[in-house]
């Protein structure tokens, strides 16, 4: 054989190897969690899982192949989101053991460790784990999995908010002209509230009642919505020095007022929309723009749809029409996540430790994050570059992008000491301005209330742990 | 089982042997006595022991955590004094909940007396069917009102629910009231799911109760020319009050501690506008962890309702 | 031809007055047959279009229907301890007036406290024995909370039980447990009836103790319906078909009982 030849030969077949060698080296965590885990064969484990749609994943699809690759069993307790932090911590305190695996939020991990409800996960990565799995986790969420230097919890799914659009409303020519004409600028995402407001009003106006400018969410998750735009008016939730809660300063005001004027221009009832349902109403091209979490864009693209389980979605009319883009303000709500924890009461830590780290992994996480059932959203580097995932549908690769940079941008959640009652007051708060409650009331209300639960939980420990957390750039981005 | 004792003689007995006999009766009496403590105490044993277990020991306990500090981030259980008493007096949050369960009770409690009398003077007289009309509307009253909550927040939803859709028929354009989450129309929302479940109770037994008013006097009444508005307030009325005051007190009760139906239309809200008493206790105590304060709080509103509760017994066994 | 006329208003009236009443239970039955499609229809249908088990079958499939064993559990071991119990507690108090004024008071006022009081400490205490979720646990607390109930309606229904039924059958020899058992019983057998029912429904329908206190292992109906409710959407058709599958029993309790649970009702008030 000629030298060049052979040297092409021999490199090729060292790439090959190479290649090898990496993809195993990349496989090892799903495929050791699933080796190892076999020696429990026989066992169920519990798993609290939220409520719904997140909830499927784990009774239709990875319980069932999780059984069939190791003889393990899952069942899965749905709880509401709002009522995962009460439900996971009260089980704790009554110490039955009840869930093996728990679904956690990032803002909840500092109270759970300190009244010992998280198992620390250290002992078992190094008895089964993959170093490398942790290097290609996004920045944004990574610092979610560790307390303290140790880690507790395992990310599945990296949440932002994004802006969806309809594309093909913005780009009408028709519309282009006749905006620029009324408001003096280009129809475009919005990217101020205020710019928000105008677009949702001059689609409404035109199209309605057949379309309306926007549907958003107003049940459930609200303090993550008004936190987004608090922050974005300028709002900070307390004043450094004294610790008293800032919230119904005039950004507060500003924000809660807006919000519920723009309520104008979306459908009837939308006071009352939860997820589902502007998940719904944009797959039906009801509305134009909404904001919500990153499984809407595989939906309204129809996606991997498992029939059966989704029956109730109506089937998107809008496929190929959405837009993606950073909501108003550019710096979208890293609302949630989800991270799976070991409970410490549980009798089968290492069968459940093994559970999430199958999830987690590289292999199986990018499965997850690409269908719509379960709500699993990127998380990784190498879910945001994935070839499989870019060749999804023409536009994901604008949809991989806008979530890596949202992810990049975007606020934390707030996280301090008992971060549960603040939000609950939050959302409790702007729930009753949206039901007719007036905003400054219901924010000096809010303001009155934090500052009761501050002095309860003790305003100098209050303090330091709002300190370090406002210190992180992702809690302001100024 | 035992035989027990001597069988006493025959009561009207014959005076001739009375001084044998009462003196064996009185022997036997007290073997009696002895057999029939040891039958009656035991009886009753069980039933009480299981009672004062799960009434008693946890009042205790509760006292006992009322004067610690258990919450989410403490774990304080020495004696800490009064400090989760004085916070109650502080806590606008409590009171409004004081407030709103009374506004329900009042609202929902004369409708559902109103509407139950009404429904017992219809169905007052025997036909045939009535048994299975009155039957039928048994049902409201004995469905789970944590499903009744669940089946009227769906009748409620604006966009999938009926109610929306018999109010736009009547009113001739399309009506899209908010029951669950605007504050003007929760309250009705919940007077009306009460009230829907709680009339049939009310009107069963005022339906007995007003069976059972003497015939004798009605007659006598109608004899005397008295039209039916006064044969009703000077014959009926005082004739069911004793059955009408229980059924009130009953129901009263009940609504105080009102909490599945309001969970399930509301959860409270919107924000916390329809915190009920129990409701406010158990977002405080089970999801956010208050313990000791709620401990606290339900050690007052224990005391000021039986307080209240013993009055009430009392002005009744008065009016007896 | 005027009565006749007053007879057919009647009636009407009558017919109306049910289905007004009864048409949130038709509404929750109609639901749960319609195809998810349907449910989320607007404006709403008013019937199924195509009736269909499904949302049924998926309960099953799910193992969800496991719950309504638990409550069954729960609800007819409470009510027979507790009846067992409470008959004899409502038999002593009767006839030997044991305890005297107080006992009864205070048996009466046991059924008056509102459950927020007791469910803090109960949870409390129940976790340190590891009693959460355990069918143990919650039967010794439903049969406590039906005791007061049970007791208080016994004890009108013994009442009426003529003193000469009791008195003859001790002369002619028989000893107190006989005469519990062979006498008082059958002769209040409708009462018992009654009461069983009402224990057994309340116990079945009880919501916030089993909330805080089941978790997995014996999660009754009516936490499992509450769990459909959720922040993303709420899933109408399990829950429609879950409170079906809860109400069913009951509806059939009603029919076979429903001239005892009328007297208990009434009973309940009068004897009060």
């Amino acid at each position: 054989m000629r030298t060049k030849t052979r040297i092409s030969v021999v490199g090729g077949a060292l790439l090959l190897q190479l290649a090898a060698l990496t993809a195993s080296a990349e496989e090892n965590a799903a495929e050791k969690a699933v080796d190892a885990a076999k020696q429990y064969s026989g066992i169920t484990l519990n798993s609290a899982e939220e409520a719904g749609l997140m909830a499927m994943l784990g009774i239709n699809i990875t319980g069932p192949e999780w059984k069939d690759l190791t003889g393990i069993g899952l069942n899965v307790t749905e709880i509401p989101f709002e009522e995962l932090f009460p439900k996971q911590m009260l089980e704790h305190k009554a110490g039955s053991g009840a869930y093996d695996i728990m679904t956690i939020g990032p803002s909840w991990v500092a109270d759970m460790v300190r009244n010992g409800a998280l198992e620390p996960l250290d002992p078992y990565i190094e008895k089964y784990g993959v170093a490398s799995e942790f290097d290609d986790i996004a920045p944004a969420f990574k610092d979610w999995m560790t307390f303290e230097g140790k880690t507790y919890a395992l990310v599945v799914d990296g949440d932002v908010h994004l802006l969806y659009y309809r594309k093909d409303i913005f780009e009408d020519p028709e519309n282009k002209e006749a905006f620029k004409a009324k408001y003096g600028y280009d129809l475009a995402p919005p990217q101020t509230w205020k710019a928000f407001g105008e677009v949702c009003r001059f689609i409404t106006d035109k199209y309605a009642p057949d379309l309306y400018g926007a549907g958003l969410i107003n049940t459930g998750y609200m303090h993550f919505f008004f936190s987004e735009r608090f922050r974005t008016y300028g709002g900070k939730f307390f004043d450094p020095e004294t610790m008293k809660a800032t919230v119904n300063s005039q950004a507060g005001i500003d924000a809660l007022t807006d919000m519920v004027n723009q309520l104008d221009c979306q459908p009837p009832g939308v006071q009352t929309w939860g997820f589902g349902e502007s998940l719904s109403a944009l797959n039906a091209g009801e509305i134009a723009m909404t904001i919500s979490w990153p499984p809407i864009a595989r939906w309204a693209q129809g996606i991997n749809a498992d029939e059966q389980a989704l029956s109730w979605v109506p089937e998107s009319q809008v496929i190929d029409k959405i837009g993606y883009a950073l909501p108003p303000g550019g710096h979208p709500e890293l609302a949630s996540g989800i991270m799976l924890a070991v409970s410490p009461d549980s009798k089968n830590k290492d069968a459940a430790y093994l559970y999430i780290q199958w999830l987690h992994s590289k292999q199986e996480s990018l499965k997850n994050v690409m269908r719509p059932l379960g709500l699993r959203d990127a998380f990784r580097i190498s879910h945001y570059e994935s070839p499989e995932y870019q060749a999804l549908w023409p536009t994901a690769p604008d949809y991989l992008a806008t979530l890596r940079q949202a992810g990049e941008q975007g606020y934390s959640d707030l996280a301090i000491l008992e971060t549960y009652k603040y939000w609950d007051s939050m959302g409790r708060a702007v729930v009753a301005a949206i039901g007719g409650k007036d905003p400054k009331q219901s924010l000096d209300d809010l303001a009155a209330e934090w500052d009761g639960l501050t002095e309860q939980i003790g305003l100098d420990r209050q303090k330091a742990a709002y300190l370090d957390w406002s210190s992180k750039p992702s809690a302001y981005r100024e | 089982m035992r035989r027990g004792g001597v069988p006493p003689p025959h009561s009207g007995g014959q005076s001739g042997d009375s001084v044998a006999s009462a003196a064996v009766s009185a022997e036997s009496a007290s073997v009696q006595a002895g057999d029939t403590r040891l039958f009656k105490y035991s009886l009753i044993a069980p039933a009480t022991f299981i009672m004062v277990l799960v009434a008693v020991f946890p009042l205790i306990y509760l006292i006992v955590v009322s004067f610690q500090r258990l919450s989410l981030s403490d774990d304080i259980t020495s004696f800490s004094g009064f400090v989760n008493y004085a916070r109650i007096l502080s806590d606008a949050r409590l009171w409004d909940a004081v407030f709103h369960t009374l506004f329900i009770t009042i609202l929902a409690l004369p409708i559902e007396l109103l509407l139950g009398m009404l429904l017992a003077y219809h169905f007052l007289d025997d036909r045939p069917l009535k048994r299975l009309f009155v039957a039928l509307l048994i049902i409201p009253s004995v469905i789970s009102p944590m499903v009744a909550g669940s089946m009227w927040r769906l009748m409620f939803d604006d966009r999938y629910g009926p109610i929306n859709q018999i109010v736009s028929w009547f009113a001739g354009h399309r009506v899209s009231i908010l029951w669950t989450i605007d504050i003007v129309w929760a309250y009705p929302a919940i007077v009306i799911t009460d009230v829907w479940q709680w009339t049939p109770f009310m009107f069963i037994i005022l339906l007995a109760a007003l069976a059972n008013v003497d015939r004798e006097q009605l007659d006598a009444a109608a004899i005397d020319g008295a039209s039916g508005w006064r044969t009703f307030w000077e014959v009926t009325l005082p004739a069911i009050r004793p059955v009408m005051m229980i059924a009130l007190l009953i129901r009263g009760l009940d609504l105080v501690r009102l909490f599945d139906s309001v969970w399930q239309l509301t959860r409270g809200g919107p924000g916390s506008a329809t915190e009920t008493i129990s409701i406010y206790a158990y977002i405080r105590g089970f999801q956010e962890f208050d313990t000791s304060y709620i401990a606290a709080v339900v050690v007052v509103l224990a005391i000021l309702f039986s307080v209240g509760l013993v009055l009430v017994l009392k002005r009744m066994a008065i009016a007896r | 031809m005027s009565t006749w006329r007053r007879h057919a208003g009647w009636y009407a009236a009558s017919a109306a007055i049910v289905v007004v009443f009864l048409f949130p239970v038709y509404w929750i039955f109609a639901v749960s047959l319609k195809t998810p499609r349907e449910i989320f229809k607007f404006p709403p249908a008013w019937y199924p279009a195509t009736p269909q088990f499904n949302n049924f079958l998926v309960l099953f499939r799910d193992g969800d229907v496991w719950s309504i064993w638990h409550s069954f559990v729960l609800a007819s071991s409470s009510t027979l301890i507790a009846m067992v119990l409470g008959v004899m507690c409502a038999y002593s108090i009767v006839r030997f007036k044991t305890g005297g004024e107080n006992l009864a008071i205070w048996i009466i006022s046991q059924r008056l406290l509102p459950p927020i009081a007791i469910v803090f400490p109960i949870f409390l205490i129940y976790s340190k024995l590891g009693l959460t979720d355990t069918y143990q646990g919650l039967i010794l607390l439903y049969t406590a909370f039906a005791l007061p109930y049970v007791i208080w309606l016994m004890r009108g229904y013994i009442q009426e039980v003529p003193l000469a039924l009791e008195e003859s059958a001790l002369v002619d020899g028989a000893s107190r447990w006989q005469i519990l058992w062979f006498v008082v019983i059958p002769v209040t057998r409708n009462g018992i009836f009654a009461t069983a029912v009402f224990a057994f429904i309340f116990s079945w329908n009880e919501f916030l103790f089993a909330l805080v206190l089941t978790r997995t292992e014996v999660i009754t109906f009516p936490v499992q319906v509450s769990q459909y409710f959720g922040a993303q959407s709420t899933f109408w058709a399990k829950i429609s078909a879950m409170s079906v599958l809860g109400t069913l029993p009951i509806f059939f309790a009603v029919a076979a009982f429903q001239r005892y649970l009328v007297r208990g009702i009434t009973l309940g008030a009068v004897k009060g």
